[in-house]
């Protein structure tokens, strides 16, 4: 029984009962939250920038880093896993600073590249805590499939 | 006559928390010799490695770094002219900052539901993007004194912390439902003053460059700097929101902030080029946070 720390970047899965994963303050980056009740296994990816063009040497080293590569790397790891039910998809973070522009809104182009890669796999999430000025922290129990975000002041809720 | 609406109460806060200040020990004689060379632009490697070398615990923590592994290059580094060439006469500031103000740099800051590290980890990820932008943009600050006024900017919030204990629910809902333009101005209703203005009037009790005192007092509005420091002021606003869209932020505050569209008269930053400096960031900063405090 232990807790998996996702770093920025980085992805886990784990089907051993009693563990947690977690990923700590998401900022404009994304957690791609993935749940497969029929064999009891949960997965996480902390999502920084939308699209790996912009160093593709980074991306071989780490995948997780981008949307488009990072998706592909933990579904393989998944398959890997012998799933052979469905996903369920949550995603949470993508803040942003208030910006009337949307000029530094890396949070919401994020999104849209998570959104559209998993649109690829013909997956979709079922629930969402997304945007705002507010930084999350992720928290999945593998033993109840249950997720948990929080935020400084903002104490834990389930999403 | 100006109607005075303060009451004596919020007034007797206000002196309080500047009376805090002034019990804040000075900055080691070092770190202030350091920061009053980088502060102006002309200076040598030999100046800075003459005082880095008057401090003899310092030198070996200069030197501990420079063998760290995030920075070690095939060979040991034995002389401090040997470790400023290696990481860079920041870097060395950064060291020198991080172990005489650790009170300031370190201590939890319970009013923002902060744990202790939280601040300097903030404000070494607003320093190394503040210098990024300084590196790859066009204007005429130099990556030192972006790095080391990044370093600095939120040393207010170590004072001004413990009298926002138990304020969160009050000043977040407040925010949230609109009543406040951004977080400074949650701060300065609920206490009377706000982290850069007690960080300005710490910058003045330590001495610090002029330039660095600027950033500290506008930068979260930077239009309200003198006009001379506005380019410094608005790469650090701009260094300050990169490091918490990147996740690090200081606790409650995080994000509750509005960036000022009139920086790209002073840097010239595509909006393209964001990604790539998010990135760089994110590299730097994991390298150089396990360089500095690990062991
Ligand atoms: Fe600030
Ligand atoms: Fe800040």
């Amino acid at each position: 029984m232990s807790v998996i720390y996702v770093g920025v970047g980085e992805y886990a899965v784990s089907k051993t009962p009693g563990d947690t994963i977690k990923t700590m303050a998401l900022g404009s980056c994304v957690g791609v939250i993935f749940l497969m009740p029929k064999i009891r296994a949960v997965g996480l990816l902390h999502v920084a920038l939308p699209d790996s063009s912009i160093n593709h040497k980074r991306a071989s080293e780490k995948p997780g880093m981008f949307a488009d590569t990072g998706i592909p790397a933990i579904i393989k790891q998944i398959q890997k896993m012998g799933n052979n039910g469905k996903i369920i998809m949550k995603l949470a973070g993508g803040a942003a600073i208030m910006d009337p522009n949307n000029t530094f809104n890396i949070g919401k182009r994020n999104i849209l590249a998570v959104r559209k890669i998993l649109w690829q796999y013909k997956l979709g999430a079922q629930t969402e805590d997304l945007g705002d000025s507010i930084s999350r922290t992720v928290s999945i129990e593998v033993n109840t499939g249950k997720v948990y975000l929080s935020s400084p002041g903002r104490g834990e809720w389930q999403l | 006559m100006a109607v005075i609406t303060t009451n004596l109460q919020d007034e007797a806060l206000t002196e309080t928390i500047a009376n805090r200040v002034s019990n804040i020990p000075l900055l080691s004689h070092v770190a202030s010799q350091l920061l009053a060379i980088l502060g102006g632009s002309d200076h040598s490697m030999q100046d800075v490695v003459k005082i880095v070398e008057t401090d003899i615990s310092l030198t070996a923590q200069v030197l501990r770094v420079a063998n760290s592994a995030a920075f070690y290059r095939g060979q040991d580094v034995t002389t401090v002219s040997n470790a400023i060439l290696n990481l860079g006469e920041k870097m060395v500031t950064g060291v020198a900052l991080g172990s005489c103000a650790s009170r300031v740099f370190n201590s939890p800051l319970e009013g923002y539901e902060s744990p202790s590290g939280e601040l300097w980890n903030h404000s070494l990820r607003t320093a190394i993007a503040s210098r990024e932008i300084a590196a790859v943009t066009a204007v005429s600050v130099s990556t030192d004194i972006a790095f080391t006024a990044g370093l600095l900017h939120d040393i207010g919030k170590s004072i001004i912390s413990e009298f926002l204990i138990d304020t969160a629910d009050e000043m977040l809902s407040k925010c949230d439902n609109g009543l406040h333009d951004d977080f400074l101005a949650a701060e300065k209703e609920q206490i009377g003053t706000d982290h850069a203005m007690i960080g300005y009037k710490l910058a003045c009790h330590w001495n610090l460059p002029e330039p660095i005192s600027a950033v500290i007092l506008n930068h979260h509005h930077p239009n309200d700097a003198e006009e001379e420091y506005k380019e410094l002021v608005y790469i650090v606003h701009i260094g300050d929101i990169l490091a918490m869209m990147g996740g690090t932020g200081t606790g409650i505050d995080t994000l509750f902030y509005k960036i000022d569209e009139r920086y790209e008269e002073y840097i010239s930053m595509q909006s393209d080029s964001i990604p790539q400096i998010l990135l760089t960031v994110q590299e730097e900063f994991e390298r150089t946070k396990t360089a500095v405090f690990s062991e």
